[in-house]
């Protein structure tokens, strides 16, 4: 009785591998592949570095005008960095959005203690009052910096994210460019340790932001 | 007899499976395209600027067909765009094979509407009306979800 239930069980399996094997190629990364291996562990959107990143040595221009010396300004803070633009419909508004109701379920004062950077990626179209109205839609305390793309774009390579200057697509139309991860820095070391893709969701955010915060591991 | 309910089942399944591959079993189906709309929503959008849209697109037909043109009531336009790598590119078509389907998620495919009308509100429902090549034009009610919605989760 047991075989037999063993038997079925194996055929199942079998037919949802063959489901998986023989999709149209733009659903690869979907359920069935994580229930055979029966874990949820590699889909976990943080990625713990074993080398860590330096934060970037750049001074850009904040949402007030200012100048912001990013390390100078987040030493001995939690800080969240990502590169993107407002002019992006999906993954930058998700992605600041997922972190700005993650924070909400912060105590007060590490959610003060927390940094939340967003470099533009455009900052042709992505003045400081532009930035400025954009984050203040999603959270006023959100940090935007602009300034140079050159220095942008420096600053991102150093962690690792390539994004590249707007153009103008056949139509004419402007196509900036986002980075894919969210960097988190620890308040103890100020490295990069923590890399987060664009598929964390909030929930991944609300689990992991209570250790991030204290520079632990997610 | 619980037994063999099991292993039938599991014979069912497989064969399912197979003729899930499209190629091979390609005279299962009709020679037309079926085309039918799951999970649409929309993001609430930060500001009235832009707005995403995702939905998925299934075909259960023999044939395949091409999305060729989307249109909302709230957006003066609504364009298609695929994304590599943090570049988003517009596209004008996008294809629909036999037996197969076409998905809109994040981070992936995304239908953009620019020239919003109003800011689309949590809760609200836009109408979005997709244009194929063969088959008749499809129209959609897209909820808008939360900023964070997670069609994986649900909320």
């Amino acid at each position: 009785m047991r075989k037999k239930t063993f038997a079925a069980a194996a055929l199942l399996a079998a037919a949802t591998l063959t489901l998986s094997a023989c999709g149209s190629g733009n659903d690869d990364d979907n359920a069935p592949i994580a229930v055979v291996s029966g874990g949820t562990e590699s889909n976990r959107p943080a990625t713990v570095l074993d080398q860590p990143f330096d934060k970037p040595a750049v001074v850009l221009t904040d949402t007030h005008g200012e100048k912001y010396d990013l390390r100078k300004e987040t030493t001995g803070h939690p800080t969240l960095v990502y590169f993107g633009y407002t002019h992006c419909p999906d993954i930058c508004p998700a992605t600041m959005s997922n972190i700005a109701v993650a924070k909400k379920s912060l105590p007060k004062a590490e959610q003060d203690a927390l940094k939340v950077v967003f470099v533009t990626t455009d900052p042709d179209r992505d003045t400081p009052a532009e930035l400025g109205k954009w984050l203040k839609g999603i959270d006023p305390a959100f940090i935007g910096l602009t300034g140079d793309f050159a220095k942008v774009q420096a600053a991102a390579r150093s962690l690792g994210i390539a994004v590249e200057p707007t153009k103008k697509d056949k139509n004419g139309k402007l196509v900036s460019m986002h980075g894919t991860q969210v960097v988190a820095f620890s308040p103890k070391t100020d490295a990069g340790y923590v890399l987060y893709g664009e598929n964390a969701s909030a929930d991944d955010y609300t689990r992991d932001l209570p250790k991030l915060v204290k520079g632990a591991n997610p | 007899m619980r037994r063999r309910a099991a292993l039938t089942a599991g014979a069912l399944a497989a064969a399912l499976a197979l003729t899930g591959c499209s190629e091979s079993a390609a005279d299962s189906g009709s020679k037309t395209a079926q085309l039918s709309v799951s999970s649409p929503y929309m993001p609430q959008p930060v500001s009235a600027d832009m707005a995403a849209g995702f939905l998925t697109i299934t075909n259960k037909g023999g044939a395949g067909d091409e999305l060729t043109s989307v249109s909302s009531d709230v957006a003066g336009q609504v364009t298609m765009h695929s994304t590599t790598g943090g570049a988003m590119a517009e596209e004008s078509s996008f294809r629909i094979p036999a037996h197969g389907r076409l998905e809109f998620r994040s981070g992936g495919n995304h239908l953009m509407f620019e020239q919003l009308k109003r800011a689309p509100k949590q809760g609200q429902t836009v109408s979005v009306k997709l244009t194929f090549a063969k088959s008749g034009p499809l129209t959609v009610a897209m909820p808008v979800k939360p900023a964070t919605y997670d069609p994986s989760t649900g909320h």
